[in-house]
């Protein structure tokens, strides 16, 4: 079975791009990036990712109501959010909305394995 | 993973984040009730902390956080986006610009920005402090409150100088002259010490006039360094109001004299241990409404920090009228946990009995709510304290409540300290730590159990030998005399015994760099006039 399929939404092409390479280096296919909500809402239907690492600070959208309508729309797809610290109480509240995991930046290996393990992957 | 090969991409991208936050600023600053602007300078600020603690450049990613939680708190409505608040903001883009083109320049070495962190963190409307200090200094009003938004017209572009006669300093300025003044002092003290060796050189009067220059020198560069408490003061009342709410309890809150001015380096210092201190009050002494009408207490409870100043002290009082301490219980805690064998818990004054609770570890049976156990414990707090010189007292009646007395020196560095000789070694004490200092006669002196005892004021107090704590060889024990410092030490009274007292000197107090610091006991270094190296000690920590 071939790996699943990811998209990243962060508005930083640093962040993207860094998550990208780490996803890559694990054998996963990025198959759509985006930096704002809607970019996010325009390219989710066309990419049909398994896996979504959603920033929670976006500049169109609150991170938080995206992740609610991706949750409600497509259930099938599994939301990591990322963070940072001190943003514990929104990552508490995303986490009840439905978000699988979160990974807290800055991102490594590591951490970046153990979300996606917490996923079955 | 190899980072390296992003940070030109990290470098184009965070100075487009500082350019859209400069832009955004001066856009609030025309009109200051646009929110979507301050959500974005927060995204900024966010983004970029992430991006730097990717790369891991910390210190670009400590102040970013800074930055962001202070545009949380704006948000929120909290603080409104004041004149203060923006050029504050500015500063922290600057610096973090600043770090970027070292970044870019390929050198490692950023700019410390510890000092800018802080009063990100510390920002509150009203009680900001504007970085610049008057150059007056003595002249100037006192209680700096409202000086900066009471004099800005709102349509004035707030980042120039109101007028020529104040500047904007950096901070590192006004420490780098504390130090240059340190060692005019040192100088001063060495020249003097030379000129005893010079016959008929006639250099008392210049020395004297030497002295009081220095001595105005210092007072002035002190005077540019002081901030007024409620630097730090400002978010102690919702500090307490949250605590209180959380559990159950009702507390008024009063500060009194926020207005008195401290040396920032100490108000740095002290900030967290009044917080736990604070912490402490709520979880601890505070009651319950329902216990305090039980107790026949009216239901509001009520915490007050007094601070008040006398000569060159400043005296930080933190008072509850809670359910108070019982110094019996105390003892017997102490007891319990193998601090205090049952004759040493009996022979303790109610007062010694309080300290108690500075005793590493004492605490750590108290209820670890999400509040405390910060890693915080008053040993921190008493440490903290002495190593600026103060002194921390601890009063308490039992269901009247307690009070925590933090003395302090107005500003560090320069401090009043006894040197003592011992061994090889000069050893300064702070003056504020030492209780007094004596000369015992061999015969004052008397063994029991291979520990040595003499006899103070009805008390049978520890002798402990200086030399022998520093592993040096102990000192003959033939002399008629020893001379003694005494000290407190985990709420007790404890001698040291050393070779020579040399007499009380105004010593410079330099940090101590890797792996001095590390010493137990050593608080910092400094040289007197004829050269000699002087340890800091903390005879608190060392005992």
């Amino acid at each position: 079975m071939s790996k699943a399929t990811v998209m990243i939404v962060d508005d930083a092409l640093f962040m993207r791009t860094i998550l990208g390479k780490m996803l890559k280096d694990k054998g996963y296919a990025v198959v759509a990036e985006a930096a704002s909500g809607i970019e996010t809402m325009k390219k989710l239907h066309d990419c049909n990712p398994d896996i979504i690492f959603l920033d929670i600070i976006l500049p169109d959208a609150n991170g938080i109501e995206l992740l609610d309508s991706i949750v409600k729309t497509r259930p099938q797809t599994k939301v990591i959010l990322c963070s940072a610290i001190g943003q514990e109480a929104i990552v508490r509240k995303g986490l009840d909305l439905g978000a699988r995991y979160y990974v807290q930046k800055p991102f490594s290996p590591e951490k970046i394995a153990e979300a996606l393990a917490s996923l079955g992957e | 993973m190899d980072m390296s090969q992003y940070r030109d991409l990290f470098v184009s991208e965070s100075k487009g984040h500082i350019q859209g936050f400069n832009e955004l600023i001066v856009r609030l600053e025309e009109n200051a009730a646009d929110t979507a602007a301050v959500d974005e300078l927060f995204r900024h600020a966010h983004s970029l902390k992430g991006m730097a603690a990717t790369m891991q450049y910390q210190a670009v990613a400590d102040l970013a956080h800074r930055m962001e939680d202070l545009l949380g708190r704006a948000r929120s409505g909290e603080i409104g986006f004041v004149a203060s608040l923006a050029d504050l903001l500015l500063e922290g883009s600057d610096a973090i610009a600043a770090m970027v083109s070292a970044i870019e320049a390929g050198d490692d070495q950023l700019p410390d920005c510890a000092g800018l962190a802080d009063r990100l963190a510390g920002f509150s409307v009203d009680g900001a402090p504007p970085p610049p200090q008057p150059a007056a200094g003595a002249d100037a009003e006192p209680g700096t409150g409202d000086r900066d938004q009471g004099t800005t017209p709102p349509d004035h572009q707030p980042r120039q100088t109101d007028s020529f006669k104040s500047v904007r300093v950096r901070t590192e300025t006004l420490d780098r002259l504390v130090n240059i003044t340190g060692e005019l002092i040192t100088t001063r003290y060495r020249l003097a010490d030379c000129a005893l060796h010079v016959e008929g050189a006639q250099l008392a009067e210049p020395l004297n006039r030497l002295s009081t220059l220095l001595r105005e020198l210092r007072d002035e560069v002190f005077q540019a360094r002081m901030l007024p408490f409620s630097f730090i003061a400002d978010r102690f009342p919702r500090l307490v109001r949250d605590l209180s709410r959380k559990q159950g309890k009702e507390t008024q809150f009063q500060v009194e004299g926020k207005e008195i001015e401290l040396d920032r380096g100490i108000l740095e210092e002290i900030s967290e241990p009044l917080v736990h201190i604070l912490r402490n009050a709520v979880d601890h002494g505070m009651e319950t409404p329902e216990q305090r009408i039980a107790a026949g207490k009216p239901g509001l409870g009520t915490i007050r920090i007094e601070v008040t100043r006398d000569k060159d002290c400043v005296t930080i009082v933190v008072a509850d009228d809670g359910r108070g301490m019982d110094s019996a219980s105390l003892a017997d805690k102490a007891v319990e946990k193998g601090v205090l064998s049952r004759v040493q818990a009996q022979a303790l004054t109610p007062h010694e009995a309080l300290m108690l609770v500075c005793v590493p570890g004492f605490s750590t049976a108290e209820t670890v709510s999400d509040i405390s156990g910060r890693g915080v414990g008053m040993d921190a707090v008493r440490t903290a304290v002495q190593s600026l010189g103060g002194v921390l007292a601890i009063e308490s009646d039992l269901g009247q409540g307690s009070r925590f007395l933090l003395k302090l020196p107005i500003s560090v560095s320069i401090i009043p300290a006894l040197l003592v000789e011992t061994g090889s070694l000069t050893i300064g004490f702070p003056v504020n730590a030492i209780k007094r200092t004596i000369e015992l006669r061999n015969s004052d002196i008397g063994e029991d159990g291979g520990e040595s005892f003499f006899s103070l004021d009805g008390s049978r107090i520890h002798l402990r030998n200086l030399n022998r704590l520093f592993g040096q060889t102990s000192t003959p024990g033939s002399r008629n005399l020893v001379p003694a410092v005494i000290v407190e030490a985990r709420g007790k009274m404890a001698g040291l015994a050393v070779d020579r007292l040399l007499g009380q000197r105004e010593i410079f107090v330099k940090p101590l760099g890797i792996p001095l610091n590390r010493i137990k006991g050593l608080t910092g270094g400094a040289i007197t006039g004829d050269g000699r190296i002087v340890y800091v000690m903390d005879a608190g920590t060392l005992l």
